[in-house]
C-alpha cells in the first residue's frame, strides 16, 4: 500500500513519458488521475491507520511491527564488503503518528498542485514528468524508515524542484534555482557524513549486524558504546548532532539559512511555491523529529533553548520582513517563515503539548499557505503584478475572491475557530509549560501582533479602500451603471473561476473543519508524540 | 445534561444559524434575509429569557451554578502530567444568566432597528450576518467555563468587530479604524494569554472551577508575583476589549462602524466583555493586581471624561463616554465592589445601547450629519427619541430615580469603603477620580442633549465644504437618502427603529433594579450576584483556606456571613488581627474583601451626597455655558487654549503611538528587511562569491599547476621518447649490434660479481 502511494506518481510519469508531448491534456489529466488516486490511497491508509500504536521506535523484539503500521521490509542493496562486514541497505517504509499526517498532507497537497500546473503552458509534458517525480520523492522522504532510502529520496527530491524553478519560473529563475540547490545540497552532504557514521554506530537488536535502520537508531541501547557516533563519544554526537539539525534547519528554513525561501517563492510557478510552502518546508522540521532527536536525544535536550531561540527569531524576525515587503508573494514567503517558527518553539518545548503544537501546525501551515500562495497566484495571473500597493478596493469588484482572501489571511494569523490558532495555542501552551523555553515563549507571543499586523496591513492596501490611481487594474462603467473591473490582457473569468474554487474550498473546509474539530488529526499523533517525548526525556537519559 | 444547558447551547448556536444562513443565501432571501436574523434573534431572546426566568426568579439562589462540559482535544496519557484533556463547557449561573438575557435582548432590539437604519444598503444582508457571528461570538464568552474557550470566543468578538467596523470598507477611515481596532485587541490579547499560559504551565487545565480549587489547594507552584503577575495579564485582555488606558484609542475610531453597530458592540456587550472577563477572573486576582486594576480604571474613566467634554461629533462623544463608564466598571472590580461593578455593566448597557440607538435615529433623521454644533432645535421634530435619549442621558449622568445612579454609587461607595480600607493616601485618588469624572459626565451629556435638542437648528451654519465631503463619504452607504437631503426635512424614525429606543429607555429606570431609588443593594441584581470569595491569600497565596476551597469551586459563592456580620460590629482598625485569631480559617483577603463590602455599606450614603453634588454642578455648568450663556464656551477655550486642544485631540495618545510603537514597528520592520537582504542573504551570496573566486583560482590552478604537471610529464615522456626514438632505426644490424653489447654487459656485470 505505501509503495504504491509511493511510486504511483512515478508511474504516472511513465505513462508521460509515452504521451506524445502535443496532447497536453492527456498529460494533465494522467498526473491528475495519479494525484487522486494518491488521494485515495492516502484515505484508505487514514482508515485502516490505528492511533493506539505509537511508532517512533521498534515494537515488542526489536521488530518495527507492532508500533509502525503498514511496514514494507525487504533487502535492497546487499554487498560484502570484507573486513568491513556485510553491508545492508534495505527497502525499509513504514508510517506512525508522525508521519501519516504527513502522507495525507502530501496527497493533498499534490493533488492541489496538479489543478494549480493547468495554467502551465511551457513544456507541459517535462514539467509534469519532473513534477511526479517531485511528488514520488516527497512521499518517500515521509515513509522510509532506512536512513539510506530517506537520503535518496531526499536527493532525489532536489533535481525535478531545480529544474521546475529554473525552467518555469519567474525572470531571475536560475539564480533561485541554483541557490536552492546548492543551499539544500550543502546540507545533504553533512547528512551523509553523519548517516555514515550512524551506520557503523548502530547495530540491528534481530540479526546483529550493522543497520540504517532509523527505527533501530531511534533506542539507544543499539549503539555501540564506543563507536564513532555511541554513547561514550560526546563530542562526536554533539558535532553530528549539529551538522545533521542545520542540515535539516536549511530546509525549514531556519534564521540565518532562511535566504533562498523568498527568492525560490519569489521565482517560482504558483504549483511550485504550493508544493515547497506545503510541503517541502516541513520535510526539514519533520527529519528533526524523525532523525535527529530520537538519535541523540542527550544532545537534544541541552539545545533546547537555542532550538527554542532560534524558533522565537523565525517568529518575529519572519514576520518584521513581511511586514516590510511590498512584493506579495515576498510577504507570504516570510511569513512561512515565522510560521515555521512555530514549528521549531513547539519542538523546543520538548513536552507533549509544545510537540502535538508543533506537527499539527506543520499540518496547519501546509494547508493554509498552499492556500495563501494559490490566492496570490490568481491575482498575479489576471495582473501579472504581485506588487501590493498597485490594487486597493479589490474587495468591491471579486467578492468572492476577498472573502476567501479574508478567511485565508485569517487563517494564516491564527484566528480561532481556524486550524492555525490551535497549533499555535498548543505550541505556547508547552512552550510555556517547559521552565527552560518559558521566557522565549512570552517573547515569541509578540509575534501574534506583527502576524496580525502584516496580513491586515496587506488586505487593506489590496482590497479595502478604493482603487489607487496607479492601479494594476481598470474599471469600466458597465451598462448596469455600475463600475465593473478589467484587467487589461485577461480573457478569463474576473472572480475566481471554476478550477481555483475547486482547489481553494477543500482547503478552506479543511481549515475550518480542524479548527473546529481538530482530533481527527491529533488523534492520530498524540499516541506517536507522547512516545518520542518518553523517548526523549530527561529522566530515561541517565539509563544509558 | 441538565435542561438549562441544552438550551443554553440552543441560544448559542442559533445566531450562528442566522449567520450561515445569511452569509450565503442572503441574495435568494426575500429582503435579503433580515427577517431571519430577527426571528432567530427573536427566538434566541426568548429561551434566554426563560432561562433568566428559571435561574433568576424561580430559583433565587445566590449561589445557582450548573455546569456541563465535554473533551475537546485528548491529548492521551502525556508523560510527566498522565491522561490530559481540553475540556470545553457551558456554565450557567447567575451572572450567565442575566447576561444571557441582556445580550440577546440588546441584539435583538439592535436587528430590529438596523431592519430601518440600513435599509437601501448594498450589502444589507451581510450586515445581518454580521450581526449574527458577533451575537454567537459574545455568547460563547458569556457562557464559557474555562480560560481556552472564552479566549477563542474573545478573538471571535475581536474579528467581528474588525467585519463591522470596516462594513463601509470603501472608505479609507474605517478600514483604517477596523484595523487598529483589530491590533488593538491583539497587544491585549497576547497579556491575556500569557496570563493564561501562567496558570496552565501549574495546573494543566483551563477550566475556571479546576483553576481555582487547585489554587485555594495551594498548588500554585511559583511565586507570589507570577499569580499577581498571571492576574494583571489576564486583565490585559480586559484592557484591550474594554478599551481601557493604555489601548482605548481603537473604540473611539470604531464609530466609523454603522451607528447600530455602534450600540450592540461597542457600547452594551462586546466591550463590556471585558469586564465580565474580569469578573470571572475576580477570585485569582491579588491584592496588588486589584490595586493596578482599580487604578487604571479610575485613570481611564477620568481621562475619557475630559476628552468627551469637547468632542463635536455626536458619537465621539458618546464613545469617550463609553471609554469613562467602562472605567468606573473596572475600578468598581479594582476596589473589590464587584457586584456594583457588574451591575453598572448591566444597567450601562441598556441605557448606552438606548443613547447610541438615539444618536443613529438622529444621524438618520440628518442625513448622516454627526457634527453636533450642526444640530440642534430637534426635540420639535423627533419627540421620542428626545424622550428616550434623555432619560437615558439621565441615567448616563447618574441621576436619582435611574438605574445608572443606583449602579454608580455603588461603584463610589465601594471606591470610598476602598480607599478607607486599604489606609487612605494614593488610595483616595480612586474614589476623586470617579466623583470628578461623575461630574464631567453630567457636564458633557448635558452639553449633547442641549445642542442637539434644544436652540433652533443650525443645519444652515454648517460650511458648505465640508458637507459636501461629509455626504460624498457616506453616498456609498445609502444613496436613496442623498436624495431627500437638500430639502433638509427631519423627520422622526419609524416604529422599528423607534420601539427599540423605548424598551431600552424604560429598562433604564430605578424599579428594574432596585425598589428603592436610592439603593441598588435592596435589589435582586445585587443579591442574586454576590461578591465571590477569593482564592488567594495576600500573605501566602499558595495556602489558601479550605472554605475559600469550597466556595472557590462554586464560582461565585458569597461572602461568609459571619465575616461581614463581625467586621460590621464595629472594630475595623483591628479586624485583621482579631479575625486573624478568632476565625482562622478565612485567609486575610477574605477579610479584606468583607472589610472593604461593609465600608462600601457605610459609606453609601457619603457617596450619594457626594455624588449628587458632582452631578448637579456638572449640569448646571452645562446650563451656564449652554442654555444662559454666561460663559462663552468658545472664549473659554481660546482662554484656556493648550488645555482644550489637549482634550480636543485626546491627550495626542494617537500621535504618540504613531510616533513610537507604529513608527518603530515600520523602522525596525524595514532595517531588518534591509539586513536580511543585503546583510543575512549578502553573507550567503559572499560565500558563493568566494566559491566562485576559489573555483576560478582552483581552475587557473588545475590549468596552470596540476595541468602544467600532467603536461609537464607528458612532455617529459615525450622528450625521452623522442630521445630514444633514435635509437629505433628499423635496421637489423643495428639491432644485432645492440643485443650483442647487451649479451656482453651482461657477461661483464656476471662476471664481475663472481670475482668480488
Amino acid at each position: 500500500m505505501l509503495s504504491l502511494i509511493v511510486f504511483l506518481p512515478i508511474i504516472a510519469g511513465l505513462i508521460i513519458l509515452a504521451v506524445p508531448s502535443s496532447q497536453k491534456q492527456i498529460i494533465r489529466i494522467v498526473s491528475l488521475l495519479a494525484a487522486l488516486a494518491q488521494g485515495v490511497l492516502a484515505v484508505l491508509i487514514w482508515k485502516g491507520y490505528d492511533p493506539a500504536l505509537p511508532g517512533i521506535t521498534a515494537g515488542p523484539g526489536g521488530s518495527p511491527l507492532g508500533s509502525f503500521q503498514f511496514v514494507e521490509k525487504i533487502p535492497w542493496i546487499t554487498l560484502n564488503l570484507g573486513s568491513f562486514g556485510p553491508l545492508n541497505i534495505e527497502y525499509f517504509i513504514g508510517v506512525d503518528g508522525i508521519s501519516i499526517t504527513m502522507v495525507i498532507l502530501t496527497a493533498l497537497v499534490s493533488a492541489i498542485g496538479v489543478l494549480s500546473s493547468w495554467t502551465i503552458q511551457k513544456q507541459v509534458k517535462g514539467y509534469f514528468i519532473l513534477y511526479n517525480i517531485l511528488a514520488a520523492a516527497m512521499m518517500g522522504c515521509f515513509v522510509s524508515l532506512d536512513f539510506f532510502l530517506f537520503y535518496v529520496f531526499w536527493e532525489i527530491m532536489l533535481l525535478p524542484m531545480y529544474f521546475l524553478i529554473g525552467i518555469w519560473g519567474g525572470p531571475n529563475r536560475e539564480y533561485a534555482a541554483i541557490k536552492f540547490f546548492l543551499y539544500t545540497l550543502f546540507g545533504s552532504v553533512f547528512m551523509l557524513l553523519v548517516m555514515i557514521g550512524l551506520y557503523f554506530s548502530v547495530l540491528d537488536p534481530v540479526t546483529g549486524n550493522h543497520t540504517f535502520s532509523l527505527v533501530a537508531m531511534a533506542t539507544q541501547s543499539n549503539f555501540i558504546k564506543d563507536a564513532i557516533l555511541g554513547p561514550d563519544n560526546v563530542m562526536w554526537r554533539y558535532v553530528a548532532f549539529i551538522v545533521l539539525f542545520i542540515g535539516f534547519a536549511i530546509k525549514v528554513p531556519m534564521f540565518p539559512f532562511h535566504t533562498w525561501l523568498p527568492d525560490a517563492h519569489v521565482e517560482a510557478p504558483t504549483p511550485i511555491s504550493v508544493i515547497l510552502a506545503g510541503v517541502l518546508l516541513k520535510l526539514g522540521t519533520y527529519g528533526m523529529i524523525r532523525i535527529n532527536f530520537p538519535i541523540f536525544p542527550e544532545v537534544f535536550q541541552a539545545s533546547l533553548f537555542v532550538i527554542g531561540i532560534f524558533g522565537a527569531i523565525n517568529i518575529i524576525y519572519g514576520a518584521l520582513c513581511a511586514l516590510a515587503q511590498k512584493d506579495l508573494k515576498k510577504m507570504v514567503a516570510y511569513s512561512s517563515i515565522s510560521h515555521m517558527g512555530y514549528v521549531l518553539l513547539g519542538l523546543s518545548a520538548g513536552n507533549s503539548e509544545g510537540m502535538v503544537g508543533a506537527l499539527y501546525q506543520m499540518f496547519n501551515h501546509g494547508t493554509i499557505t498552499a492556500m495563501l500562495f494559490l490566492l496570490v497566484g490568481v491575482i498575479y495571473d489576471r495582473a501579472h503584478t504581485r506588487h501590493i500597493e498597485k490594487f486597493g478596493g479589490l474587495a468591491s469588484y471579486m467578492p468572492v475572491y476577498a472573502a476567501f482572501v479574508t478567511v485565508a489571511w485569517f487563517a494564516s494569523l491564527g484566528l480561532p475557530g481556524l486550524s492555525g490558532f490551535i497549533s499555535e495555542a498548543l505550541v505556547f501552551v508547552g512552550a510555556f509549560s517547559s521552565v527552560t523555553t518559558r521566557y522565549i515563549a512570552m517573547v515569541a507571543v509578540l509575534g501574534i501582533v506583527f502576524g496580525a499586523a502584516y496580513l491586515l496591513w496587506s488586505l487593506q492596501r489590496m482590497f479595502l479602500g478604493q482603487r489607487r490611481p496607479d492601479a494594476a487594474y481598470d474599471l469600466v462603467a458597465g451598462e448596469d451603471g455600475h463600475e465593473h473591473i478589467h484587467f487589461h490582457d485577461w480573457k478569463g473569468k474576473i472572480d475566481l473561476d471554476g478550477r481555483e474554487l475547486a482547489m481553494l474550498v477543500p482547503l478552506m473546509l479543511i481549515t475550518i473543519f480542524l479548527g473546529v474539530y481538530p482530533m481527527p488529526v491529533l488523534g492520530m499523533l498524540t499516541s506517536s508524540i507522547n512516545k518520542l517525548v518518553e523517548v526523549l526525556s530527561p529522566v530515561i537519559l541517565p539509563q544509558l | 445534561m441538565h435542561s438549562l444547558i441544552q438550551l443554553s447551547i440552543v441560544v448559542l448556536l442559533l445566531p450562528l444559524l442566522s449567520f450561515v444562513i445569511l452569509i450565503f443565501f442572503n441574495r435568494r432571501l426575500p429582503r435579503r434575509g433580515d427577517f431571519v436574523g430577527v426571528g432567530i434573534l427573536g427566538t434566541a431572546f426568548g429561551i434566554s429569557a426563560y432561562i433568566f426566568w428559571q435561574v433568576i426568579v424561580q430559583s433565587y439562589d445566590p449561589a445557582f451554578r450548573v455546569a456541563w462540559d465535554f473533551t475537546w482535544i485528548n491529548l492521551g496519557n502525556v508523560p510527566g502530567v498522565g491522561p490530559l484533556q481540553i475540556r470545553m463547557g457551558v456554565v450557567i449561573d447567575n451572572l450567565t444568566s442575566i447576561m444571557l438575557a441582556m445580550v440577546t435582548l440588546i441584539s435583538l432590539l439592535v436587528h430590529l432597528y438596523s431592519t430601518g437604519y440600513m435599509a437601501g444598503d448594498k450589502n444589507y444582508g451581510r450586515y445581518f450576518a454580521f450581526l449574527g457571528i458577533f451575537t454567537f461570538s459574545m455568547l460563547g464568552i458569556v457562557l464559557s467555563d474555562n480560560l481556552f474557550s472564552i479566549y477563542i470566543f474573545w478573538e471571535l468578538v475581536g474579528l467581528s468587530s474588525y467585519l463591522l467596523i470596516g462594513f463601509f470598507f470603501e472608505k479609507e477611515s474605517a478600514a483604517d479604524a477596523q484595523k487598529k481596532a483589530f491590533l488593538a485587541n491583539r497587544v491585549g490579547d497576547i497579556g491575556m494569554w500569557l496570563g493564561i499560559l501562567i496558570l496552565y504551565s501549574q495546573f494543566h487545565t483551563f477550566s475556571f472551577a479546576e483553576i481555582y480549587a487547585k489554587l485555594a489547594a495551594g498548588e500554585f507552584g511559583l511565586s507570589n508575583a507570577w499569580l499577581t503577575a498571571a492576574g494583571i495579564l489576564l486583565f490585559m485582555g480586559c484592557v484591550g476589549k474594554s478599551a481601557q488606558f493604555p489601548l482605548h484609542i481603537w473604540l473611539p475610531d470604531a464609530m466609523e462602524g454603522p451607528t447600530p453597530v455602534s450600540a450592540l458592540i461597542h457600547a452594551a456587550t462586546m466591550v463590556a466583555a471585558g469586564v465580565y472577563f474580569v469578573a470571572r477572573i475576580f477570585v485569582l486576582l491579588t491584592p496588588d493586581a486589584l490595586h493596578v486594576i482599580a487604578f487604571i480604571g479610575a485613570s481611564t474613566a477620568f481621562m475619557a471624561a475630559t476628552i468627551a467634554i469637547t468632542q463635536n461629533d455626536i458619537k465621539r462623544v458618546l464613545a469617550y463616554s463609553t471609554v469613562s463608564q467602562l472605567g468606573y466598571m473596572v475600578l468598581g472590580l479594582g476596589v473589590g465592589a464587584y457586584s456594583a461593578a457588574l451591575f453598572h455593566l448591566v444597567t450601562h448597557a441598556f441605557f448606552k445601547a438606548c443613547l447610541f440607538l438615539g444618536s443613529g435615529a438622529i444621524i438618520h433623521a440628518m442625513h448622516h450629519e454627526q457634527d453636533m454644533r450642526w444640530m440642534g432645535g430637534l426635540r420639535k421634530n423627533m419627540p421620542w427619541t428626545f424622550a428616550t435619549f434623555t432619560l437615558a442621558t439621565l441615567a448616563l449622568a447618574g441621576l436619582p430615580l435611574t438605574s445608572g445612579f443606583l449602579s454608580k454609587d455603588a461603584i463610589l461607595a465601594g471606591a470610598i469603603g476602598f480607599a478607607q480600607v486599604e489606609g487612605g493616601g494614593i488610595y483616595y485618588l480612586i474614589p476623586v477620580l470617579g466623583f470628578f469624572s461623575a461630574m464631567l459626565t453630567a457636564f458633557y451629556m448635558g452639553r449633547q442633549i442641549w445642542l442637539v435638542f434644544f436652540g433652533e437648528s443650525r443645519t444652515h451654519l454648517k460650511p458648505a465644504e465640508t458637507h459636501h465631503a461629509a455626504h460624498h463619504a457616506h453616498d456609498s452607504h445609502d444613496s436613496h437618502t442623498d436624495l431627500h437631503h437638500a430639502e433638509h426635512q427631519v423627520h422622526e424614525v419609524s416604529w422599528n427603529m423607534r420601539a427599540p429606543l423605548v424598551i431600552l429607555a424604560a429598562l433604564s429606570v430605578f424599579f428594574v433594579y432596585s425598589p428603592d431609588p436610592l439603593d441598588g443593594g435592596k435589589g435582586w441584581f445585587m443579591k442574586m450576584i454576590p461578591t465571590p470569595a477569593t482564592v488567594v491569600g495576600q500573605a501566602n497565596p499558595q495556602k489558601g483556606s479550605l472554605i475559600a476551597a469550597a466556595t472557590a469551586t462554586q464560582l461565585a459563592g458569597a461572602v461568609p456571613e459571619a465575616v461581614v456580620g463581625h467586621a460590621a460590629a464595629g472594630e475595623l482598625p483591628n479586624a485583621a488581627s482579631s479575625h486573624g485569631q478568632a476565625t482562622s480559617a478565612h485567609t486575610y483577603s477574605d477579610l479584606r474583601q468583607a472589610e472593604i463590602v461593609h465600608a462600601g455599606h457605610a459609606a453609601h450614603y457619603t457617596a450619594i451626597y457626594i455624588s449628587s453634588v458632582m452631578v448637579l454642578l456638572g449640569i448646571g455648568l452645562a446650563l451656564v455655558v449652554y442654555v444662559f450663556n454666561i460663559i462663552d464656551p468658545e472664549k473659554t477655550a481660546l482662554a484656556i487654549r493648550p488645555l482644550y486642544l489637549f482634550s480636543l485631540n485626546k491627550w495626542y495618545w494617537d500621535e504618540i503611538y504613531q510616533a513610537t510603537f507604529i513608527k518603530g514597528s515600520m523602522v525596525l520592520a524595514t532595517t531588518l528587511s534591509w539586513f536580511d537582504t543585503h546583510i543575512v542573504d549578502g553573507m550567503v551570496n559572499g560565500v558563493a562569491t568566494l566559491v566562485r573566486k576559489f573555483a576560478f583560482f582552483n581552475d587557473s590552478f588545475d590549468r596552470h599547476v596540476v595541468d602544467g604537471a600532467v603536461n609537464f610529464t607528458a612532455f617529459t615522456v615525450n622528450t625521452i621518447g623522442a630521445m630514444l626514438r633514435k635509437l629505433q632505426t628499423g635496421k637489423v644490424q643495428t639491432y644485432i649490434v645492440m643485443l650483442i653489447l647487451a649479451v656482453f654487459g651482461y657477461f661483464v656485470f656476471y662476471f664481475t660479481r663472481l670475482i668480488y
